[in-house]
């Protein structure tokens, strides 16, 4: 009974990390770049979502689309105006265009942080689930926004997984991942490639914060956590590599679930702590990178 | 040429901080005295990062390694303050050294996840064990270095001087040209003959000590430390914006940056929550714009680049 | 530049005042409010003290002075609260100052007080220290007063409401505490813990969460195994995100006792009506008369800022008038005296009939409460509204649970 319950539970809140991640190491993976505004733009969309659909009274489906988005919109500023200017600047060494994409995104992902407080106070929001009503599994009680939360999350990784995989645009993305020198050799345009996957990570960002919005709520004061969880999923995963972080993320779902359970909940974060600070030692290119 | 350039920015804007008592009210002394404290925080991150090259996303674990055991030993067992400081530098030190010696292996962003962990863990264990240190609350301490503002402004004037001249001295030495050159290119400095670990690791216990005592200093002129004022990792992120704006691998423009922060915070207050929005605002455009920062330009213009 | 041009407008004010009343037209007193105002209840406090300046202003203002309320904002950090504290005491001379509703925030401040001999109450902190320091150290902390419940006399005024509506109305007889693992939990736990027992009701379990935790889907299918028949909280960061996932997995046991975020008058909204059924501790709501003061007030700050006042406001509101009553019997605002008639205070507020406890209690400076002074409300949100269900007294309706919840028969 209490297996099948961490089974069910941890399965769904898997899910949704798993999807939150997929944008952030893809991103890493084709341009290299470490998004800190990854939280904020998870809590615009989120919390747009929330306002369209409670104040518009437009019901959760147009609240969710324009919660995606202001998403969408989030990630082609940050690309547009802090990304590319900071890749492209001749003033910038190149050893430290990193440094200067962290502070940049950074920077940013407070700007959004503030503006959700300043606009919609930083009190926690909860978009309205799609579906209502729980169903029995096996005697565990599950609300079906639980299992819609997990199956929109793989429905859109899969859905991704499908457009890198099967279509010609996804196959020169990945390249792009591989070897961005030898694509531009073969004389494709690297910044449609880049902004293409920015507008990828700006969807699949809008979607988790949405799903994130209505399964667990989120707040303003979230967005830092949101984005170490990312970068700590990510990292665990192997910086760039999508199947080590889908991995990742249920690693940490599951441990996270089971302290929960079966230890205390007031520590629940810590064991993944100790998990992470182990593999970055042992195997710092983390469970599936390759380096 | 550029030491020329220094001194002739450096020596009178000393001389105007110091004479500043005369002319300012106690709150403007309040605010320089909290802003010269976060400066040297910023010089010592910029050590580590402006030299080493190593991108430490956790100051805030120094400093509230050295804030917390200084407020502990005060708190419970009413050491005088100076024996809180320096147990909290050399707690620091230590807390930092075990951090760094497995850490400095790894580069990149693996180092810089690293400290950030090691600061969600210092959190944890604050807030965990809440009776002992207060937890989310904080913990009070008794004695504070002085009530007076004149003289607090003094203490942490005089301590950045001192801990700034320390650093910025040794950033320009021999060591820090080895640092330098580590940093930029580890593998060329290992093949000239330099232990690379050995230095970038006594940086990291230099960055530690300064942090740490900067640390004890701040919670003892404010009368409580808690994790909002030393560990969160809004204030190591404060930090690192402070010193990327004043100009990283320049030591003295971590301190400019500082002043700069609290400063047009302050300023910006009648915006009330949109103060903070602002301000990140203005180091994007600076950091996008001018990306040496505000001395960076300046110093660098005679030097390397 | 703001506080500038608020000064000339103020002095346009004076100006026309003085030719009235040439003899009273001093400076105006000025009350600080330190709070976190992009929080709903932060900013209730500035607004609460500023609707309360207007009415004194209104009616003649105190002594002939008017009253200034200067807003500063903490940004929840201790800090920044410090930061304020120095601005508002060396720098614009105010004469007292209304602080947060975060212990962390007026524990820092409280020393400072001391320091610089600020008069300063909390509308909204619960921690037992604050008055504890001002009983062990009264000579420098005397300046303090906590105009709020400190946690052991909160989880007393739970207990109490338990006593009549979930021992004797729904027949329960067990219990699971869920805390948020926090400093001010600590004395609240230990009190619910030594009262709910007096009270008929055994603690099966007691369970402290990590106030980071965003996912309770564990925690409420273990308190869930446990079979009680009601779940206490003492919950404050977290609120929206356990009562979501507490309707959304239709948790089949009520909860009630402190959950700070179910008193903003938004919370109903913010958790999409997921509130529905939840009971929690509050100094005053909307709808009851606490005492003749409070619907007023209630009324006339929804026309004001459009929204019902969350808990600080109510306090808050009361605060300034405290600090009112204070100056005029003190007849100036030297701040020994204020605190000598602060401590003589007997004000008939939104909240109930406020007197500080002398300086020999544990709680000195804390408020008197019981019967006759301040008792606390349990109110519950049905369909969009608090309704008061305890005590009865009080009370605006019966208590309604949404039917996934099973009650003890």
């Amino acid at each position: 009974m209490l297996a099948l319950q961490i089974l069910i539970d941890g399965f769904a809140i898997s899910s949704l990390y798993a999807l939150g991640a997929t944008g952030f190491t893809l991103i890493f993976g084709v341009s290299g770049v470490l998004n800190l505004s990854h939280g904020a733009i998870m809590v615009v969309a989120a919390v747009i979502a929330w306002a369209v659909a409670g104040n518009f009274g437009t019901g959760p489906y147009i609240g969710a689309l324009a919660g995606v988005a202001a998403s969408l919109v989030c990630a082609f500023v940050t690309y547009r105006v802090i990304v590319r200017p900071i890749q492209d600047s001749r003033a910038i060494p190149r050893e430290e265009k990193e440094i200067f994409v962290l502070t940049g995104t950074l920077l940013w992902g407070i700007m959004l942080q503030e503006a959700i407080a300043y606009f919609f106070t930083n009190n926690p929001k909860t978009v309205r689930p799609l579906v209502e009503g729980v169903v029995m599994i096996a005697g565990v009680r599950t609300p079906w926004n639980e299992i819609l939360t997990a199956g929109l999350s793989w429905a859109v990784i899969g859905l991704l997984w499908a457009l890198v995989n099967r279509t010609r645009m996804g196959k020169r993305l990945l390249a792009a991942s591989m070897n961005p020198r030898g694509l531009t050799l073969l004389g494709f345009e690297m910044s449609s490639i880049y902004l293409l996957v920015w507008m990828i990570y700006g969807v699949l960002a809008g979607i988790a914060g949405v799903l994130l919005g209505a399964f667990l709520g989120v707040s303003s004061d979230n967005a830092g956590t949101l984005t170490a969880s990312a970068f700590s999923i990510v990292v665990l995963g192997g910086l760039g590599s999508v199947s080590g972080s889908l991995i990742a993320a249920y690693v940490v779902g599951y441990l996270e679930t089971m302290t929960a359970y079966l230890v205390s909940p007031s520590i629940r974060t810590i064991p993944v702590l100790l998990l992470l600070v182990a593999v970055v030692y042992v195997r710092p290119q983390g469970l599936l990178g390759r380096r | 040429m550029a030491r020329n350039r220094t001194f002739l920015l450096v020596a009178p804007a000393l001389i105007v901080m110091a004479l500043l008592p005369l002319g300012v009210g106690g709150y403007i002394l309040g605010l320089l005295t909290v802003a010269y404290y976060t400066a040297v925080f910023a010089m010592s991150w910029d050590l580590l990062f402006g030299f080493a090259g190593e991108v430490n996303f956790g100051p805030s674990f120094l400093i509230g390694v050295g804030a917390y055991v200084a407020a502990l030993l005060n708190h419970y067992w009413g050491w005088p303050i100076p024996a809180c400081l320096a147990c909290g530098a050399v707690a620091a030190v230590i807390g930092g050294a075990v951090l760094a010696v497995p850490a400095l292996r790894l580069s990149g962003p693996y180092f810089g996840l690293i400290t950030l962990v090691a600061v969600l863990m210092l959190q944890n264990i604050i807030v965990l064990n809440a009776g002992i240190t207060g937890g989310e609350i904080g913990i009070d301490i008794p004695d504070v270095l002085s009530i007076d503002e004149t003289t607090n402004y003094f203490y942490a004037f005089g301590f950045m001087v001192v801990s700034g001249g320390i650093l910025f001295g040794l950033s320009r030495s021999p060591v820090g040209l080895i640092l330098q050159a580590s940093g930029q290119d580890a593998i060329e400095a290992a093949a000239l003959g330099f232990n690379v670990a050995k230095h970038k690791l006594t940086a990291f216990c230099i960055s530690a000590f300064f942090s740490g005592l900067a640390g004890g200093m701040l919670i003892f002129y404010m009368g409580t430390a808690s994790v909002g004022t030393v560990v969160d990792i809004a204030v190591g992120v404060n930090v690192i914006i402070a010193a990327v704006l004043g100009g990283r691998r320049t030591i003295l423009g971590a301190a400019v940056g500082s002043i700069f922060l609290i400063g047009a915070n302050e300023v910006l207050r009648p915006l009330g929550q949109l103060a903070t929005f602002v301000v990140s605002a203005v180091a994007l455009v600076v950091i996008l714009f001018f990306p040496g920062g505000f001395l960076g330009n300046y110093l660098h213009t005679g030097g390397r680049e | 530049m703001r506080l500038s041009l608020r000064n000339i407008l103020l002095g346009g004010v004076f100006g026309i005042a003085a030719a009235a009343a040439p003899a009273q037209a001093a400076d105006p007193i000025k009350i600080a409010t330190i709070a976190e105002t992009s929080a709903i209840s932060g900013v209730g406090i500035p607004n609460g003290a500023k609707l309360a300046a207007e009415e004194i202003n209104a009616a003649g203002g105190v002594n002939g002075r008017m009253i200034e309320i200067i807003e500063y904002d903490d940004h929840n950090s201790a800090a920044d609260g410090v930061r304020a504290f120095q601005r508002a005491a060396q720098q614009d001379k105010v004469h007292a100052v209304i602080a947060s509703y975060v212990s962390e925030v007026v524990l820092a401040l409280e020393p400072w007080a001391g320091r610089l001999k600020m008069p300063m109450i909390t509308p909204g902190a619960a921690s037992n220290d604050i008055t504890k320091r001002v009983h062990d150290d009264y000579d420098h902390m005397k300046y303090v007063f906590h105009g709020y419940l400190a946690s052991t006399q909160i989880a007393d005024a739970v207990c109490e409401g338990a006593k009549k509506l979930l021992v004797t109305d729904l027949h329960m007889k067990t219990a699971v505490v869920m805390s948020e693992d926090a400093a001010w939990t600590i004395p609240l736990d230990a009190e619910y813990l030594k009262c709910l027992p007096e009270i008929g009701i055994k603690v099966l379990d007691h369970i402290r969460l990590s106030p980071d935790t965003t996912d309770f889907t564990p925690i409420f299918n273990k308190i869930e195994g446990i079979k009680p028949d009601v779940i206490i909280t003492g919950i404050s960061h977290v609120g929206v995100q356990p009562t979501v996932q507490w309707q959304q997995q239709q948790v089949p046991i009520p909860m009630y006792g402190v959950s700070s975020q179910a008193t903003n008058s938004t919370f109903w909204k913010d958790t999409n009506g997921a509130t529905e059924g939840v009971i929690f501790n509050m100094v005053s709501a909307p709808d009851v008369a606490v005492t003749a003061k409070t619907i007023p007030f209630a009324k006339n700050y929804q026309k004001k800022y459009g929204n019902l006042p969350g808990y600080a406001a109510y306090t808050s509101y009361d605060d300034v008038y405290m600090w009112a009553e204070a100056i005029k019997k003190a007849g100036s605002t030297d701040p020994d005296k204020m605190v000598e008639a602060m401590e003589r205070t007997d004000h008939v507020g939104t909240i109930g009939r406020i007197t500080f406890l002398p300086k020999g209690d544990t709680f000195a400076h804390g408020m008197r409460i019981g019967e006759g002074y301040i008792t606390g409300l349990m109110v519950q949100w049905q369909k969009g509204n608090p309704v008061t269900v305890w005590p009865p007294a009080a009370a605006t309706g019966k208590m309604t649970f949404p039917s996934f919840i099973k009650l003890p028969q």
